[in-house]
């Protein structure tokens, strides 16, 4: 079954094109990706985001079950903090990477479209197994989420709200009410920009929120985006994208997000990650910025003189560089920085750099 | 904007159109086919000389997000490409009929012409 937004119909009247994503029918753009992904770095875009998730954790115990079910040590994230972390299976290997926010007594995590179902059950069988006393509810589809991203994200937003959101610090999150409808705001993004995301129930308030933003935006050029910016947004950061980046079984180490890791609590996962960490010999994920022209797409190889040493998981142009860059695993041995590698594009070679990420820098639209 | 037909080219129900003056063949995508792929950001052209038969791959079109093969409307030899569009492939955007053609083919059978849709029936298509 083919899921949508409750935006839909508004998507629809707006000019959105649709597209399947993980299940859901969602806009993958409205103008074009490039107007879309420029807009938003340099003042402001709204998106629907629907087609993630909602998983509320409650009980006595639901610190001690994120703590012992993700990378991070809840008891270091204080009430109305946000924390982005991983979810693994006893090998290590990523069940999903999420963020999740401290809201009084309860959590509220945000898995990917469609691993809502996955996620809950994991946490309830963990909850069961270790005696914790903690339960974990999919409530996707009471909630939809939106976007608001971009240097001007925040004036936009502050003309609905009498909270200084000056007070809603990075990662913070909390209630708040936006257009006279109570949300849960977080300080939270995808694109690298100033950003805020909202969680908003019952979902027949969400359209009025959505209309109100646009308007309140329409000073600062806002634009709706869809999903073609938002994963092209995401990869000039090089932040992952679970579909893509996890695909296969990947640990929180290849992917090269040790720093999300918090060692000095037990963990499921931990053990083999530790082995993994002794050995060393691990893929990772790397920053490859083309220097011919062509555009490298996600299952391409990366060779080093015709010897393949990785695959590309998630490639574009990059609107903001014009040029081509990839994410994707590499042999550890061949990511040194500033090497030179070929993405091989339709059986010809193209050239590209390893760099330390991000591709695009964080005051890029200032420059630019 | 989006669905300009004209009526002195054939079409392909791929969305290619050509436009036949003696014995060469311009090829190019259609207005309806650049405003859904939107934002061409990347052309692959093919090489000069290159022979191809009807059907074939000639190119490749890039958005953003997608790769789009281009076929080739006819069967013949690249005798030219537009070299333009390697720096500059949003001119297939700006005017998919005049200055963002693709190729131009040495036509080997005038026959394969007829079965090309006119105008008229591309139309009906999009």
């Amino acid at each position: 079954m083919i899921l949508k937004s409750p935006l839909y119909k508004l998507q629809k009247e707006l000019g959105a094109r649709f597209t399947e994503f993980a299940g859901f029918e969602m806009p993958i753009q409205y103008t074009s990706v490039k107007d879309e992904h420029l807009t938003v770095r340099r003042t402001v875009g709204l998106f629907d985001v629907s087609h993630m998730s909602n998983v509320w954790i409650a009980g006595k115990d639901a610190e001690k079950l994120i703590s012992l079910t993700t990378v991070e040590d809840a008891s270091r994230i204080g009430d109305k903090m946000s924390q982005y972390t991983a979810i693994l299976r006893e090998d290590g290997t990523v069940i999903d990477d999420t963020i999740f926010m401290h809201l009084g007594n309860k959590y509220m995590i945000i898995p990917n479209a469609g691993m809502a179902e996955t996620v809950a059950k994991w946490l309830n069988e963990k909850a069961e197994e270790y005696s914790i006393c903690a339960t974990a509810e999919n409530v996707s589809k009471d909630y939809v989420i939106l976007a608001i991203q971009g240097p001007k994200s925040r004036d936009t937003l502050q003309k609905l709200t009498d909270v200084d959101l000056k007070t809603v610090g990075f990662f913070g999150c909390q209630y708040i009410d936006i257009a006279d409808i109570n949300c849960i705001i977080s300080h939270t993004g995808y694109t690298g920009e100033l950003g805020f995301e909202l969680q908003i129930t019952p979902t027949s308030l969400a359209e009025n929120v959505f209309r109100k933003i646009l308007e309140a935006g329409k000073e600062f050029g806002i634009k709706t985006i869809g999903l073609g910016a938002r994963d092209t947004l995401r990869m000039e950061k090089y932040f992952i994208l679970a579909g893509n980046e996890f695909k296969g079984g990947r640990t929180p180490l290849e992917a090269t997000m040790s720093w999300t890791i918090n060692w000095d609590h037990d963990f499921i996962g931990k053990k083999a990650l530790l082995k993994q960490k002794e050995k060393g010999d691990y893929e990772r994920l790397t920053c490859l910025k083309c220097i011919d022209k062509g555009i490298p797409r996600h299952g391409f190889e990366i060779k080093k003189e015709e010897k393949k040493v990785g695959i590309v998981t998630s490639g574009t142009l990059s609107p903001c560089l014009n040029i081509g860059i990839a994410m994707g695993y590499v042999h550890h041995d061949f990511r040194e920085k500033e090497s030179i590698l070929d993405i091989i594009i339709r059986d010809k070679p193209v050239k590209a750099k390893v760099i330390k990420p991000p591709f695009v820098p964080k005051d890029w639209a200032q420059h630019n | 904007m989006g669905d300009e037909v004209r009526k002195n080219l054939k079409y392909t129900d791929s969305h290619e159109w050509l436009k036949l003056t003696d014995d060469t063949a311009m090829v190019g995508i259609t207005d309806h086919a650049q405003s859904e792929l939107t934002d061409i950001v990347f052309v692959e052209l093919p090489q000069i000389g290159k022979e191809i038969k009807k059907g074939e791959e000639l190119c490749v079109v890039e958005s953003v997000k997608s790769v789009s093969e281009i076929y080739s409307p006819i069967s013949g030899k690249v005798a030219n490409v537009n070299k333009k569009l390697e720096d500059a492939p949003e001119t297939i955007n700006e005017s998919p009929y005049d200055e963002g053609w693709l190729v131009e083919i040495e036509v080997k059978d005038k026959s394969e012409f007829n079965s090309l849709l006119d105008a008229e029936a591309y139309k009906k298509m999009i």
